[in-house]
């Protein structure tokens, strides 16, 4: 999985036409997974602003406006991909935009057992 | 509307036989969630330790051990779902295991189209 990270106020003052360009190069680079059969899901995420976070303590439901952590760059994006090897999973990392700006997380999935296929 | 399920945790917050009931209980849920037509993706991660993080400088390649932010807390797992709207999240958000532990972060997702079909099941 790769968690792309992006600075908001970054991309305010790009403009909306660079915020567009960057996922077009985004939308080219799924495409090109998809080609290699690399490609299971990505998709960009709205504004921070958006986020809600959940606890449940003691049977109770706590709900709070806002990401679970106050980070200057914040989760912007997400691509889950069907790689060889971190090494592969990074080479794609790199190539996306967000990586000139922000940065990208790889994480390894666990692949567990009994899941639902969708 | 889709939204994204981010579980954060301590990862020193459950013992192994935790960790195996919170597995179970989530695939539960999942299996829940695709029964109502909801379920999109859910998937545990590696621990933290097994991340990098990767950016890019004037054509430069700076590749580091460890997640992008360090927190106490850090990314576990997610769920993506097919939610009627951010009630409907918040209420799966509060099945999810996790967020008896630690907290479940919930992000609309943004429909960009032009993506290619989903490729598979991770």
């Amino acid at each position: 999985m790769l968690l792309c990270y992006d600075d908001e106020a970054f991309w305010e003052r790009q403009g909306q036409d660079a915020l567009h360009a960057a996922m077009q190069e985004a939308v080219q680079l799924t495409r090109e997974l998809h080609a290699k059969g690399q490609y299971l899901l990505a998709s960009p995420l709205h504004p921070v602003a958006t986020a809600s976070s959940v606890r449940v303590r003691d049977g109770k439901r706590h709900i709070t406006d806002g990401p679970f952590a106050e980070t200057r760059e914040v989760l912007g994006g997400f691509y889950l991909l069907d790689v060889k090897d971190m090494d592969e999973a990074i080479e794609i990392a790199a190539r996306h935009p967000g990586a000139r700006h922000g940065g990208v997380e790889v994480r390894p999935v666990l692949e567990i057992q009994g899941l639902p296929k969708n | 509307m889709k939204y994204i399920l981010l579980i954060y945790m301590n990862e020193g917050a459950m013992t192994p036989a935790e960790r195996e009931a919170c597995y179970g209980e989530s695939t539960q849920l999942a299996h829940d969630l695709h029964a109502s037509g909801k379920f999109i993706s859910a998937s545990p991660l590696h621990p933290v330790a097994t991340a990098k993080s990767v950016r890019v400088r004037e054509g430069k390649r700076f590749i580091t051990d460890g997640p992008f932010a360090e927190t106490h807390e850090a990314l576990g797992g997610y769920y993506l779902i097919d939610a009627k709207d951010l009630d409907d999240a918040i209420a799966v958000a509060g099945r999810i295991p996790g967020a008896r532990k630690g907290t479940v972060e919930i992000r609309p997702i943004y429909e960009l189209t032009g993506l290619p079909e989903a490729g598979g099941v991770a």
